[in-house]
């Protein structure tokens, strides 16, 4: 276990390093120049900029880059938690349900088409539904920080459902993947049959020997899930106008911003990074756990 | 080798191909099929509803659906095309060949690319066409899917590396090339067509999103990503302006991922 805790704090370490140098790149396009030595240049300036935690200057604010992302942080960060929420509250049980019992084969058509559908489209039916099924129609406004939905304040709460949604049905969606993934490696799996002749019943297999490994799968492949909703966020942020990070990363593109436009990609990147370097440890500790058992 | 493809999923993949090739047949007749050019004006009532003489009606500016849906799925594979191929170039056969460079070469590339396969590749798409000019879509939908790609046939080609027929090979003298160009005939042989299905359904996904986040297509050649876009302030009200946009949208994704065989648990 230590030796691979090791070695997956090393690629995680070589990961950040990576996307430090990749966001180093991108904010050296902020300053003007020539040639490829000059690109590399400035590459290295920044880079050396960022380590000491200066990230340069947004182009259209006028405030460091830092500053707006700040200001922007909190309302990403909510909606990424909401949606972490739902996918966990939801769908993890759907997951299991549907994508490893009798149900998976019944399912797997609708789950072919759900994966087809891009998330844009599908805020866009969710927020059809939500006026015309349950007479929600989408509502503009500040996003609600944390603690205003924690009171339980209503008019938070429309706000913040379609947006949240959306991205929890895209993680939902990444967690489903997942889990067929993982049970459809184990179906057919060798050992099933050989506990079958030791006498085990089904359910004591899949309790005791199927069940750890696909929570040790889900937890392997954070990684893909964390990503889901980051691209779902992009989506959300710009279908329910919900000014956050990623609504910032469009609109900085856009502008050629490219300050900003790096530190938000080393934030993303930075955040795929940690949660795939906790998922794989997690996932070995349950891995290492099973067969202690 | 690769283990022989269950009926069940060479089914699957027959009706993928088979609608793909319908959808191409959709899109090179597209001028002829449609009633009216890309983006003519008042060629109905405006918002006028699915009818036997408007099949999907017509938008805010009286636009015909129908036409405008031929139109748009035209942009939509004519731009999703080269960035598959694209995908498959920069990301599945440079993959397979990268695991095959020398240690400290092959050791730096799959850093390098396992660095951008963490970015969200909708992001990468976004920076690179921010980077280039909106000309570039389709090359910047292709660059973006292909890091996962590249990190697929790179892992893969590694596992090969190190099979008990490479192992036979290295034995008995064979040249790390000609083991590699022997590998590589039968990596295309068995999963080209699945690959570049593969590759269309995850440059169609990110081209549709960008368009529609305003990065992609421009007027009058409008893809099936922006036309959703424009029925953001009507669909509501008028569910026709972005549900048959996004009913093709769906089609042909859901289409290739048939064509690539791929199971309703892989990712594009």
């Amino acid at each position: 276990m230590w030796r691979f805790a090791l070695r997956e704090s090393g690629r995680f370490a070589l990961g950040l390093f990576g996307a430090l140098l990749l966001a180093a790149a991108v904010s050296a396009l902020a300053d003007s120049g020539s040639g490829a030595s000059g690109f590399a240049m400035r590459t290295a300036q920044r880079l050396f900029d960022f380590v000491r935690l200066d990230f340069g200057t947004s182009a259209i604010s006028g405030n460091s880059a830092a500053q707006d992302l700040a200001a922007r942080a909190p309302t990403t960060l909510t909606l990424l938690s909401l949606g972490a929420l739902i996918a966990i509250l939801f769908g993890v049980p759907l997951g299991l349900l549907l994508g490893t019992g009798p149900l998976r084969r019944t399912t797997a058509p609708v789950i072919q088409i759900v994966s087809a559908a891009p998330v844009f489209v599908a805020g866009l039916a969710l927020a059809f539904a939500a006026k015309h099924v349950l007479g929600w129609p989408p509502v503009e406004g500040a996003f609600p920080q944390a603690g205003a939905l924690l009171h339980g304040d209503a008019g938070a709460f429309r706000v913040a459902l379609l947006p949240a949604l959306t991205v929890g049905f895209a993680a939902m969606a990444a967690i489903q993947v997942v889990l067929r993934r993982t049970a459809g490696q184990m179906h057919d799996a060798p050992f099933r049959t050989g506990l079958k002749r030791l006498g085990l019943s089904v359910g004591e297999i899949d309790r005791v020997y199927v069940a750890p490994m696909l929570f040790s799968g889900l937890l392997a492949n954070l990684g893909e899930v964390m990503l889901a909703l980051l691209s779902a966020a992009v989506v959300a942020e710009w279908v329910f106008k919900t000014p956050g990070m990623a609504d910032l990363f469009v609109k900085s593109v856009a502008l050629h911003d490219w300050n900003l436009v790096a530190l938000i990609l080393f934030f993303f990147a930075s955040a795929a990074l940690v949660v795939n370097f906790i998922g794989q440890l997690a996932a070995r500790a349950v891995t290492e756990a099973g067969r202690v058992a | 080798m690769t283990a022989p493809i269950p009926l069940l999923r060479r089914l699957s993949m027959a009706i993928g191909w088979s609608g793909l090739i319908l959808v191409t047949l959709a899109v090179v007749l597209s001028d002829f099929l449609a009633r009216t050019q890309a983006g003519v004006a008042h060629a109905a009532p405006l918002l006028a509803q699915p009818s036997a003489l408007y099949p999907f009606g017509a938008d805010d500016l009286g636009r015909d659906m129908l036409s405008e849906t031929l139109h748009a799925l035209n942009v939509t594979v004519a731009n999703a095309a080269p960035a598959a191929v694209l995908a498959v170039i920069a990301g599945g056969l440079f993959g397979f060949v990268a695991a095959r460079f020398p240690l400290p070469l092959r050791a730096t590339l799959r850093w390098a690319i396992g660095v951008l396969s963490n970015i969200p590749a909708l992001l990468l798409a976004i920076l690179l066409i921010g980077l280039t000019t909106r000309g570039f879509v389709a090359a910047g939908a292709g660059l973006a899917a292909a890091p996962l790609a590249f990190v697929r046939a790179f892992d893969r080609a590694c596992a090969q590396g190190s099979s008990v027929h490479a192992e036979y090979a290295r034995a008995t003298g064979i040249a790390p090339s000609a083991l590699l160009r022997r590998d590589l005939a039968y990596e295309f042989r068995d999963t080209f067509l699945s690959t570049v299905a593969r590759a269309l359904a995850a440059v169609t996904i990110i081209l549709s999103t960008v368009s529609f986040l305003g990065f992609g297509a421009v007027p009058p050649h409008r893809d099936l990503g922006l036309m959703i876009a424009a029925a953001r302030t009507t669909y509501l009200d008028a569910w026709w302006t972005a549900a048959f946009p996004a009913l093709a949208l769906l089609i042909v994704i859901l289409l290739a991922r048939l064509a690539a065989g791929l199971e309703e648990g892989e990712r594009a």
